[in-house]
């Protein structure tokens, strides 16, 4: 059981729920998200992979990352992983 | 493709203890439910992350679980969808 699998535990406190219509709260969690659907959709890794991925972060890094960070962080790793980035070129890519 | 369930039965959602991705959380396992609806057919997301060369492609069903059988409390239902592999087989009717 992977650490993503919360469902049922307690102690994270109430799930915040409300509603401000806005899809992104920064610039780069849109370019974050626009980068991900490109590269699924060249089939660069399939959506299964992209979750596997996140799940496979460090747990202290998980718990501490917000939603789109997560995504930045799966996108960076399975780049690597499928030898299109080298880990140079990611470090240089922030 | 035939599927093994149809809804309206009872299932029981296998006891997996998955060392990699998969789509059956941790909390409805050993758990029985109702099929509520088939989702048709899709590539198990297990087989899929473990690089599989041919991923098992099997039918994906919608099962409501009682909250009350899942947390001991609770009026509502909580409905997961999960792929065949994750289920054991049916069950008894009975609610």
């Amino acid at each position: 059981m992977r650490l993503n699998d919360v469902g049922g535990i307690e102690g994270f406190g109430p799930v915040a729920v409300a509603d401000d219509a806005q899809p992104f709260h920064a610039d780069w969690e849109a370019h974050v998200y626009a980068v991900n659907v490109a590269l699924l959709r060249r089939g660069v890794y399939a959506l299964d992979e992209f979750r596997d991925a996140i799940e496979r972060m460090p747990p202290k890094d998980y718990l501490d990352a917000s939603y789109y960070a997560r995504w930045w962080y799966a996108i960076r790793r399975l780049l690597r992983e499928k030898g299109v980035l080298d880990d140079a070129e990611v470090a240089a890519g922030g | 493709m035939a599927e093994r369930f149809a809804p309206g039965q009872r299932v029981r959602v296998r006891v997996l203890d998955a060392a990699g991705h998969t789509r059956a959380p941790h909390y409805v396992r050993g758990h029985a439910g109702t099929v509520v609806a088939v989702h048709g057919h899709h590539r198990l997301p297990d087989d899929v992350v473990a690089g599989a060369a041919d991923p098992r492609v099997e039918a994906v069903y919608a099962v409501r679980f009682a909250a009350a059988s899942l947390w001991g409390s609770g009026e509502h239902s909580v409905t997961v969808n999960l792929w065949d592999s994750y289920l054991s087989g049916a069950e008894s009717s009975h609610v």
